[in-house]
């Protein structure tokens, strides 16, 4: 039974997931100005990009990607989150990124199998 | 009710999910307007009482909730999400609310 740290093939590493994210973003929307009949296509592309890429590192995790666009406009916007898990595996990790035009959070989730 | 019975595995219901998130909302700011102030304590009570009456149906699953509140001021807002699990056990639900001046998405 593991109880000190996992070893590097199995631990959640927030820092390697935060990079793949911000890539992903940067890669689908970078400084597109916000456009509301690309929106869903951007939203789209960031959670399967990014889910493709956390698949690929092969560990023992399933993962939930959630993204928000939201449009540069004065408005409110508050998000919370709530987790019911196993506090030792599972680890969830947020990127927050802006442009000029646009808003962008990704939340990743992974609970280990 | 379970449509399947398929022994000891057992799929997540999103109907009564949904429902039991829905009178969360309902009750935490049902007829509230949006107020700056308290957004943060609306969103996390939200989360809790649902991840609260979630836990109480005693399925055997892990839960995530997510809440986001947003003003309603004629900004756009997308959100999307992708799961990578058990597709015969897992599930999710999305419910959406909204009142004079906010739009609730959990």
């Amino acid at each position: 039974m593991d109880e000190f740290q996992l070893s590097e093939e199995t631990a959640f590493v927030v820092d390697d997931i935060t990079t793949i994210i911000q890539d992903t973003v940067e890669t689908t929307i970078g400084s597109s100005a916000y456009q509301q009949n690309r929106i869903n296509q951007w939203t789209s592309s960031v959670v399967e990009t990014s889910l493709n890429q956390l698949s690929k590192l092969g560990k023992p995790f399933k993962y939930i990607v959630t993204c928000i666009i939201l449009q540069k406009n004065g408005a409110g916007l508050h998000t919370a989150s709530s987790c019911f898990w196993d506090n030792t595996m599972d680890r969830s990790c947020t990127v927050r990124w802006e442009n000029k035009t646009t808003y962008c959070i990704v939340c990743v989730f992974g609970l280990a199998v | 009710m379970e449509e399947y019975n398929s022994g000891e595995e057992v799929s997540f219901n999103a109907d009564e999910a949904s429902v039991s998130v829905k009178e969360c909302i309902e009750g935490i700011i049902g007829g509230l307007d949006y107020n700056q102030n308290k957004v943060n304590q609306w969103t996390a009570s939200i989360v809790e009482h649902s991840l609260t009456q979630l836990v109480k149906q005693g399925r055997p699953f892990k839960f995530i909730v997510n809440c986001a509140i947003m003003q309603k001021s004629g900004a756009g807002l997308h959100t999307a999400n992708s799961c990578y699990w058990d597709t015969a056990t897992d599930g999710s639900c999305t419910v959406r609310w909204e009142n004079r001046t906010m739009y609730c998405v959990v």
